[in-house]
């Protein structure tokens, strides 16, 4: 058919650009990681595994990836959590409910630096709305970024309020298809409600769970923006994961090499992690 | 499904406890954003009241008379929209051509589309950098129109792929038996059954090309060429911009995608639902 000729033609440059834009740079990252371009522009040499024996050496980047893990693995429980309650409560006989699903929905929506200046004018010393109702609660002035503690609580805090959403959505359409004939049979059985979440709920949201923490997992563990607005990774480089690393050494140092084997290290854990995830817990592949 | 009516009191006010809770939980910051802005900037710093008030667009005047603001608003509009047709006429074709053609190597496209999204963002954006700045692209909106694209077409993609494999083939089939040609049935039939998926699609990309911040912040350096959130953020060192300001800013970046999120809420839904929206 003539048609086809077009649609090929059409198809094939298509996936050309998407070469190009996603495979190639890629390609390019892993490079530069066995080179040593000092900037932007400069001609690099070959240096071989030079570059990944001095990271993995470095304690900066043990550190960092440590502290990604505190983070996204925290961040990700609380939002699985959190966002299983709101679904749940989304799912049950509430009035207004589409205006009540959107305003729930609606932090997702805003752009992260939005939210890091209005979070950061919310913590403002002396004069933020919580600053100030914490020293009514009687806490005192609290130095929000001064401690390494508390730095690191606002940044998975703040990822939770923006990220739940996403979790909200999907449990709330999961928990639509379970069968309501399986909780009157519980019910005949004598369940509980707490049984019938744990029994009848959770099991049947297995597969949605599945691929939800998966998705979040990888886009937690990537995640940059939200920490750089909000601490710079700091104080004394308490809130630096991976991201925050590669950005700092590619962009602030112009150490161009060592920014690209930090992402591409980073990228193989995550690869590593997602097979190991794959074994544990696979998809089902209906389709 | 329960109706209201069933439920003891006990438990419906437990309900509406939870309701107000997350309530607050999730719609206060977007309020204090809202208040602070209109706020007489007189009074920010001396007293904190939960209620709006005194009223004053002083923040918005200052806002705008301190920075490039409408620069920063068309450049973000102009990089939003050309992402969005250019996302939409390539995801279209390749989520076509996969589900209807005989390739070999189709589930590779996919999976590849999967593994992008893996991708994070310093291993797109280190190499992008380093190649435009070779080529003397850095600090264009092509760079960064192209770097958004690494995001929102392997998102069209996913997307449009789950849309066109539910589409019954023989309704294309049947259009092309009555002498359309594979176009013609695509363009006639195929493209308005999937109009839901791909106005889903273009309501994404412009979503994360406006929100973006990490892409913006790496490949654009002069003030001519920011879009709106990295054009703020630069504000609140160099002009010491205060909060109200801040906030105005805030608002202002915030409202198009409120406006459209009021209208085009159930597209949001479909591709929250879906897991498409990498953020």
């Amino acid at each position: 058919m003539g048609g086809d000729r077009t649609i090929y033609g059409l198809f094939f440059f298509g996936l050309a650009l998407t070469a190009v834009v996603i495979v190639y740079p890629a390609v390019y990252a892993i490079e530069l990681s066995f080179q040593n371009a000092q900037s932007f522009i400069s001609e690099p040499e070959w240096v071989g595994f030079d570059n990944y024996v001095r990271v993995l050496q470095d304690a900066e980047f043990w550190n960092a990836l440590w502290r990604g893990i505190v983070f996204a693995g925290t961040a990700i429980l609380l939002q699985i959590v959190l966002g299983i309650g709101f679904a749940m409560l989304l799912d049950a006989a509430i009035p207004f409910k589409r205006a009540f699903r959107g305003i729930a929905i609606l932090p997702y929506l805003l752009p992260t630096l939005i939210v890091a200046l209005t979070f950061r004018w919310m913590l403002n010393d002396p004069i933020g709305v919580i600053t100030v109702a914490m020293q009514d609660l009687g806490f005192g002035t609290v130095d929000w970024f001064g401690s390494p503690t508390l730095a690191m609580g606002i940044v998975i805090t703040i990822s939770v309020w923006i990220w739940t959403p996403f979790v909200t959505v999907a449990i709330l359409a999961g928990l639509q298809s379970v069968p309501e004939s399986l909780y009157e049979a519980a019910k005949v059985d004598g369940a509980s409600a707490w049984q019938r979440f744990w029994h009848v709920t959770i099991p049947q949201l297995g597969p949605v769970l599945t691929v939800v923490v998966l998705l979040r997992a990888i886009w937690m563990f990537n995640k940059f923006d939200i920490v750089w607005l909000m601490t710079g990774g700091g104080p004394l480089q308490a809130t630096e994961h991976l991201p925050i690393l590669a950005y700092r050494k590619a962009f602030q140092s112009y150490d161009v090499s060592t920014g690209a084997t930090v992402s591409t290290i980073s990228f193989l854990i995550l690869a590593v992690a997602v097979l190991i995830y794959f074994r544990m817990f696979p998809l089902d592949t209906k389709d | 499904m329960k109706t209201e009516l069933e439920v003891p009191l006990s438990s419906r006010l437990a309900l509406y406890v939870a309701m107000a809770v997350t309530l607050i939980y999730s719609f206060f910051p977007v309020y204090w954003m809202l208040v602070t802005s209109v706020r007489d900037p007189k009074v920010l710093y001396n007293q904190v009241s939960l209620i709006p008030g005194p009223f004053s667009l002083e923040s918005y005047e200052t806002l705008l008379a301190a920075t490039d603001y409408p620069t920063w608003f068309t450049n973000s509009v102009l990089v939003a929209s050309v992402t969005v047709v250019i996302t939409l006429i390539f995801s279209v074709l390749i989520a076509y051509a996969v589900t209807r053609l005989h390739l070999r190597g189709k589930t590779a496209i996919i999976g590849s589309m999967l593994l992008a999204y893996m991708f994070p963002p310093l291993l797109v954006a280190i190499p992008l950098y380093t190649i435009f700045a070779q080529i003397g692209l850095a600090n264009t909106h092509f760079a960064l129109i192209l770097s958004h694209c690494t995001i929102t077409l392997p998102l069209g993609v996913w997307l449009l792929w789950g849309f066109f494999k539910q589409l019954p083939i023989d309704v294309e089939q049947a259009a092309m038996v009555d002498g359309c040609s594979r176009l013609g049935a695509f363009f006639r039939v195929v493209l308005p059954l999937s109009l839901p998926g791909v106005t889903t699609v273009a309501i994404f990309s412009f979503l994360l090309s406006w929100t973006d911040y990490t892409f913006a912040l790496v490949m654009i350096d002069s003030d001519d060429q920011k879009t709106l959130p990295v054009g703020l953020e630069t504000m609140t060192g160099q002009y010491e911009l205060r909060d109200g300001e801040l906030m105005a800013g805030s608002t202002l970046i915030a409202l198009p995608l409120l406006v459209l999120f009021i209208f085009l809420n159930r597209y949001f839904i479909h591709g929250l639902a879906a897991g498409a929206v990498k953020r």
